[in-house]
């Protein structure tokens, strides 16, 4: 059942439905890939369901809130035939997460060096030099300067670029197979983003780890991704290499998307938002979906 | 930093002992019955009376008996037990340690009950079993102290007489200790049977202080790591691979235990409070007992003493408390 072939992808997410309990769809027949070493974009407006797809893979789904079809493959592991305890270790030990805000996702009154040693003692099994081994290389590779003594540090003593560095270092020491990494930036100062963006970025090319990166801005999927999922109100709406999405897109929402994007060098073209007729017109899509899906059930 | 608050909360400690010494001096000679004219007998004269008042020093004005008995409390002597006629301060210390070794144990049962019942509640939150434990700790919380101390009493003295209902030790054990810490000084000197014959006169009284206290913070702490269970350092614990005990454990609890913390401070003193009534229901040898014979007697020195020293035992707590939440709390530690 855990059987992995050479050629499986890191990430296959096949036909995924979840739903409220009362059936309503977050995410409709969503479907994407990801291979080896890619960095795969996760774009649509807020609320499409960027970060449920996340949640979805590593496990961590809201209260209430269940797969109702399809099926999650981590490096050919199907995820949903697996026992609670399986899945679980199966996910830690593949895959980790850098979360939205550094400030809430350190513990508070739990010193910093545990907290990126623990799940390699407990979870991986490692001794605890080589877990404090692995620490100081991974937080000297994130530019923290010191790095014991900022492990002997509770987070409040630490900045917010800081903290993100570390939980990037606590995301990359396990050596996972796929990170998914929610809009890692956004909580964060404009100046502190871009270095931020960098260190991922580089620490992603030198390990080879796949990326799910979940983001709303345009700019930062140019800059990080060799592939796009855009979705639209848990649908995916386009599913292409970067290069292409940002040449010839094929879906009137991605040229929207892109066109609203503010680009620098491109000054003298004015804002554009996405067009109220574009947005009537995926809704009825959505709404039509639905309806199929719904009947679909039925027979 | 530590040491400043511990100097200004010892200032404040000070102050308000003796603003309590001010008012029970008051008020136990303010309220009605004479202790004196209770102990001579019934044919007593005026003059009698007077005598043996002018003896005891209850002849001179307020004031001036005030500053007499704090001249004695400055150098350690609280007076005389009118009716036991002993040093207060003999009758009171001596007393003292079967209190705090119930309250203290009663405190103990109360967090391990507590704590773990809200550990089980959070673990299978949003279950019937979450349910069930949150009306049994309320139907628990409804019950006061004296009346689980009655209940007991019931049960387990008359109904079904497994554990001794009386007193705070087996009568025939010889003590030969040099403090009254009979648990303490027991486990020192591996003195096993004075331990066990001590727990187990123990046992009800304690349960019956502690159960309360233990369904409030079973509810609260409960409470406390619910909310903690929605942070995303917990999210990230589950990523992490982390099963959810091993979450509620190790990430939510220390978090949750905080705000818990302080309402444990503040019910201990009222556990230690209800320690009057219950150690009267089981006869236990201890200072609320001492303290009711004290007021049936009105025996003014004696009162002053037991209630300056139950002052005295909850600033100390509440000062504890405060350090202890510092010592939990890095973000106070430091700023
Ligand atoms: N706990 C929850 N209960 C019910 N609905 C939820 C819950 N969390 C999210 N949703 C709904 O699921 C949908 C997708 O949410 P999701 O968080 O994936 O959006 P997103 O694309 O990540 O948006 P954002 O850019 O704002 O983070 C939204 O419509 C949201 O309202
Ligand atoms: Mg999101």
């Amino acid at each position: 059942m855990t059987m992995t072939t050479a050629h499986a992808h890191t990430l296959d997410i096949i036909n995924l439905n979840i739903a409220l309990p009362r059936g309503q769809r977050l995410l409709r027949n969503v479907s994407l890939q990801l291979e080896p070493g890619e960095v795969r974009a996760l774009v649509g407006e807020s609320g499409a369901g960027k970060s449920m797809i996340g949640k979805a893979v590593l496990g961590i789904l809201p209260h209430r809130i269940k797969r109702t079809e399809g099926e999650i493959l981590l490096e050919g592991a199907h995820l949903n035939a697996m026992t609670p305890a399986t899945r679980r270790s199966t996910v830690a030990k593949m895959s980790a997460l850098i979360p939205q805000d550094p400030l809430t996702a350190l513990n508070p009154v739990r010193k910093i060096g545990p907290q990126i040693t623990d799940p390699l003692t407990r979870i991986h099994g490692w001794s605890h030099q080589r877990a404090l081994a692995r620490a100081r290389e991974l937080l000297d590779r994130v530019h923290i300067r010191a790095p014991d003594r900022v492990m002997h540090s509770y987070p409040h003593e630490l900045s917010g670029g800081m903290r993100q560095r570390i939980l990037i270092a606590a995301a990359f020491a396990p050596s996972p197979r796929l990170i998914v990494a929610d809009e890692p930036t956004t909580a964060l100062d404009v100046t502190v983003q871009k270095q931020i963006l960098r260190l991922i970025r580089e620490l992603q090319r030198e390990t080879g780890t796949a990326v799910l990166f979940v983001t709303h801005d345009m700019g930062v999927v140019a800059k990080i991704s060799q592939k796009v999922t855009v979705l639209f109100a848990g649908r995916v709406i386009e599913d292409a290499a970067t290069r292409t999405v940002f040449e010839n897109p094929a879906h009137p929402y991605t040229q929207a998307l892109i066109a609203a994007t503010p680009t620098p060098n491109v000054s003298a073209e004015p804002f554009q938002p996405v067009p109220a007729a574009l947005i009537t017109e995926l809704h009825r899509e959505t709404l039509a979906a639905d309806a199929l899906y719904a009947q679909r059930g039925r027979r | 930093m530590l040491l400043k608050t511990v100097f200004v909360r010892l200032l404040t400690t000070a102050i308000t002992l003796f603003g309590v010494a001010i008012v029970v001096f008051v008020l136990v000679r303010v309220a009605p019955g004479n202790p004196i004219a209770m102990m001579l007998p019934p044919g007593a004269t005026e003059k009698d009376i007077a005598a043996l008042n002018a003896v005891y020093g209850f002849d001179k004005s307020l004031a001036e008996q005030f500053i007499i008995w704090l001249g004695g409390v400055l150098h350690g002597d609280f007076g005389t037990s009118i009716t036991l006629r002993q040093p207060v301060a003999e009758l009171v210390l001596g007393r003292l340690p079967a209190t705090l070794e119930l309250s203290s144990i009663a405190l103990l049962l109360a967090v391990a009950l507590g704590g773990c019942v809200a550990v089980i509640g959070a673990r299978k939150r949003g279950t019937g079993t979450e349910v069930g434990l949150d009306l049994t700790s309320g139907a628990v919380l409804s019950v006061p102290d004296f009346l689980w101390g009655l209940i007991f009493v019931l049960v387990f003295g008359v109904l079904w007489p497994v554990l001794s209902i009386s007193g705070r030790v087996d009568p025939r054990i010889d003590i030969d200790f040099t403090t009254n810490f009979y648990i303490f000084e027991g486990l020192l000197r591996g003195r096993l049977d004075v331990v066990g014959s001590t727990l187990s006169h123990m046992l009800m009284p304690a349960m019956s202080l502690a159960l309360p206290l233990a369904a409030m913070i079973a509810q609260l702490l409960k409470q406390n790591l619910k909310e903690a269970l929605t942070q995303d350092y917990t999210t990230l614990a589950r990523v992490r691979g982390f099963s959810e005990t091993a979450v509620i454990l190790r990430e939510a609890l220390r978090n949750a235990a905080l705000p818990t913390l302080a309402l444990v401070g503040v019910q201990f003193t009222f556990l230690i409070g209800g320690t009057v009534i219950v150690e009267r229901l089981f006869a236990f040898e201890g200072l609320g007992n001492m303290a009711i014979d004290a007021v049936i007697n009105r025996d003014l020195p004696l009162i002053q003493g037991i209630v300056l020293l139950f002052a005295a035992l909850f600033t100390v707590i509440n000062l504890l408390v405060d350090l202890s939440y510092t010592f939990l709390n890095p973000r106070l530690r430091h700023g």
